[in-house]
């Protein structure tokens, strides 16, 4: 079933534009993953998504109804998880209540903060700290734990391993992967190939503001030189 | 000992009204020029309500709620329309407000001043300590303590307040959790309004109820939440008793230096703590 869609969105910011009728779709249960060099226009795909940013022209569609208009507080509600690419803890508010807004926003479901302490056991040891005393991986635990615990249907990441040590993205890339297989679906974010071949099932090259490539991993593997191509600084 | 009392209560007043713009400051990224103003009309609604119904508890009641659906609409109307603009229009917009708030309060209640009397109950001074202490400032004391400390639990410990910390410091996230952020703007600033005419009902029995009275008092205010540093609450109830202590032993000690005394503390503190005196990284509402 196709979960969700952005249909030809144009999105700009003030007169500039950075999205040229971009076109992307998520099924359900599918890992997918947006690459692309700095500046392409990826966190900018999932701001369109989530509702930060809303498209001058072109549609928003989950589940099959038009959800152009909604506020990211509605879209959130509706089962959009949102792990943007700064983390964005609320520092005013201790590790604990980080998840606890979440719990208390968002849906319920199979998501509990027994669940996450469970997985991240740093998080309790934590618990009682200011949010913003969290190391990077730390804080990068915390702001995906914060998502599902909303218990979305459709997570968007935003570059995830970004300035973490090789040990911990395995780690990540693990959890990543057994929240897909218990069944939700992960809109991934990434600069370069290395966690997208591991995850995704299908990827978005983006270039330029506009999608320059798509297709299954397997393509990739075969366009291999093209594509690094077009994800090369 | 009665410049304690004094102090205390004036400390007290203060922090209700500091608190406010606090909080609205955190949230709505703006001073609100028109603090003072909805001070000021508590505490004639507060007299209007005494005035017809003879009972100073029903005003206490009443007279802030009112006062809060005003704050929310003044939200709702005029200030939600021009977020998207330069926080100058903002600005501009709660000055504007003093304007109308006074020229309807003018038209509603004249210019003649207004008087409150002092709840029964707290008729009699208290001797304490050797000396008089009148009543009623003890119960200003009580009071304000009592709601300050209610304020820092629904702050602090109520999931209303982690929603208020959490849209007050990253707006955009909060949204994308499920926060209606704008409820959550035109909630805060009707709490911000509720205590100002909190403060103004209290005031009512120990000041003439006139429409200068929101000037002299939001000026303590701005004072009150610079020393404090902008946005934290803590920072401001130590302001406020700073502040409240001075000027009350000024007026016992040396009338003519209060004004001087008060603006020294204020400049002292841009010039060599411009973020608060007793600013914290970390943890402010
Ligand atoms: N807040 C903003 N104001 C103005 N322009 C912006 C803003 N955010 C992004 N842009 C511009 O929009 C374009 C796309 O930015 P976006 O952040 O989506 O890129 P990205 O692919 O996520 O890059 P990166 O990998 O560096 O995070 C860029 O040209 C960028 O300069
Ligand atoms: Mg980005």
């Amino acid at each position: 079933m196709k979960l969700l869609a952005l249909e030809s969105c144009n999105v700009t910011y003030g007169k500039a534009q950075a999205l040229h009728s971009v076109s992307i779709e998520v099924a359900q249960g599918e890992v997918v993953s947006l690459i692309g060099r700095n500046g392409a226009g990826k966190s900018t795909i999932l701001k369109t998504i989530i509702g930060l940013k809303q498209p001058v022209s072109g549609r928003r569609v989950w589940k099959g109804d038009d959800v152009t208009a909604r506020l990211p507080n509605q879209l959130g509600r509706l089962g959009i998880g949102y792990v943007p690419e700064d983390r964005r803890i609320f520092d005013n508010l201790t590790v604990h209540e980080n998840l606890r807004i979440a719990t208390v926003m968002g849906r319920t479901g199979a998501w509990t903060e027994t669940r996450i302490f469970e997985m991240f056991p740093v998080l309790l040891d934590r618990a009682s700290q200011a949010g913003n005393t969290l190391s990077g991986g730390e804080q990068q635990m915390l702001a995906i734990s914060r998502a599902l615990l909303t218990n979305p249907e459709l997570l968007l990441l935003d570059e995830p391993t970004e300035g973490l040590a090789p040990l911990i993205v395995d780690e990540l890339v693990d959890s990543m992967r057994r929240i897909n297989e218990e069944g939700m679906t992960l809109l991934l974010v990434e600069q370069n190939l290395r966690v997208p071949m591991k995850l995704a099932h299908r990827q978005y090259v983006v270039d330029n503001g506009t999608v320059q490539w798509s297709g299954t991993t397997a393509d990739l593997l075969a366009n291999r030189e093209e594509i690094e191509k077009l994800i090369s600084v | 000992m009665s410049i304690i009392v004094i102090g205390l209560s004036l400390s007290f007043l203060l922090f209700l009204l500091a608190a406010g713009l606090t909080l609205i400051f955190g949230m709505l990224g703006v001073i609100n020029f028109a603090h003072g103003a909805l001070y000021m009309l508590g505490a004639f609604v507060g007299y209007q309500i005494v005035h017809m119904t003879g009972s100073f508890w029903l005003g206490l009641l009443f007279a802030p709620l009112i006062v809060a659906c005003v704050g929310a609409l003044i939200e709702i109307l005029a200030l939600k329309q021009v977020y998207d603009r330069d926080h100058i229009f903002q600005l501009l917009l709660t000055f504007g407000f003093i304007l109308v708030i006074d020229d309807a309060t003018k038209m509603i209640w004249g210019f003649d001043y207004k008087q409150v009397p002092t709840p029964e109950i707290f008729m009699a001074p208290i001797s304490m300590f050797g000396s008089q202490i009148p009543s009623y400032r003890l119960f200003v004391i009580g009071f304000g303590a009592a709601v300050s400390l209610a304020l820092f639990l629904l702050l602090d410990r109520s999931k209303w307040g982690m929603i208020i910390r959490a849209a007050s410091s990253d707006p955009e996230m909060a949204q994308t959790l499920g926060v209606n952020v704008n409820r959550v703007r035109t909630g805060v600033f009707a709490l911000g309004a509720y205590l100002a005419a909190l403060g103004g009902v209290v005031s009512a029995p120990l000041v003439p109820i006139e429409l200068g009275m929101g000037f002299s008092v939001i000026i303590d205010c701005f004072v009150v939440v610079i020393i404090g540093g902008l946005g934290n609450i803590r920072g401001a109830i130590l302001a406020s008793l700073l502040l409240g202590m001075t000027r009350a032993a000024g007026y016992t000690y040396a009338t003519e230096w209060v004004e001087l005394l008060t603006f020294a503390l204020l400049i002292g503190t841009l010039m060599f703590r411009p973020a608060g005196l007793f600013s914290t990284k970390g943890r402010s509402a």
